[in-house]
């Protein structure tokens, strides 16, 4: 069943705990596409750093998806790989979840801002 | 002379960008928040779901597998102009099983409580957030690459 054949637009994916991989499913934004992959991931206590990145590295490299959702506590995990992530395209956008609110210091986008004025800052 | 004039126009630029890039994350800032505040209310309300239907009721257990059958994303972003990141919307298809878009609410219950269907709507509000934080996110990207080029180029002078 070709199911995904002449779809206009492009994916948002989920990389976050159960609430926040909950709701955003429930706003409708995922999809198991024809090889079987989902475009998110379930993280909970016995999932594995590696697993993250290879997830986050996975949706990458898909050209369906234009935004990567990912909670903060775990874009904290993989930020070497989140930084290195230059390219507009897809998009990574870090969230709070439940349990941890938003923190504008960690914040991939906004550390590189700061460096424009403070270079030392982007050398920890 | 040209050159004290490129250097007071590059000079003029970089103002210019700097102040862009404070008002975008001001807007970076207050996006995120807005999304922290609607997850928030979204998670307060699955909260209250699982009170009242049982812990397990709303559980990634209910939610599909790579096990489970192909299906289609209600939501996507579709770009506004035809650029490689022109700014970009969502759009929603409506539920139609026999195309696989699926109704997502029907994997944690046949009979959805008005907590989980308020709860829905929330998420729709954060994902419509996201979008525009997006735009907001690209913009911020592009003015620190813009300053950039230019701080290196004014270097070079």
């Amino acid at each position: 069943m070709a199911l995904h054949s002449a779809i206009k637009g492009k994916l948002i994916s989920v990389i976050g705990d159960e609430d926040t991989c909950v709701g955003f499913l429930l706003g409708g934004v995922g999809e198991i596409n024809k090889n079987r992959h989902p475009n998110f991931m379930v993280v909970d206590k016995n999932t594995a750093v590696s697993e993250i990145e290879d997830c986050f590295k996975r949706f990458l490299k898909r050209d369906d998806i234009d935004i990567i959702l990912i909670n903060q506590t775990y874009a904290e995990l993989i930020r070497h790989v989140i930084d290195a992530h230059t390219s507009p395209v897809p998009a990574v956008l870090e969230i709070p979840s439940k349990d941890h609110p938003y923190d504008a210091s960690k914040d991939s986008i906004l550390r590189r801002a700061r460096g424009m004025f403070n270079p030392e800052d982007l050398v920890r | 002379m040209s050159t004290e004039t490129d250097r007071i126009a590059a000079g003029q630029l970089l103002d210019s960008l700097y102040l862009d890039m404070f008002h975008l994350i001001e807007a970076h800032t207050q996006s995120r928040i807005d999304i922290e505040r609607t997850n928030s209310s979204g998670a307060i309300l699955l909260a209250r779901t699982k009170f009242q239907q049982g812990g397990q009721a709303i559980s990634t257990a209910q939610i599909p597998t790579e096990n489970s059958a192909e299906f289609n994303a209600l939501c996507r972003v579709v770009s506004v102009a035809e650029k490689k990141w022109a700014e970009i919307s969502v759009e929603r298809h409506a539920v139609d099983k026999e195309k696989g878009y699926m109704e997502p609410l029907h994997w944690f219950s046949v009979l959805p409580p008005l907590s989980l269907r308020n709860a829905m709507d929330k998420f729709k509000k954060c994902i419509e957030i996201v979008a525009e934080s997006t735009n907001v996110q690209r913009e911020l990207s592009a003015v620190l690459s813009g300053i950039d080029r230019l701080r290196r180029s004014v270097a070079l002078q």
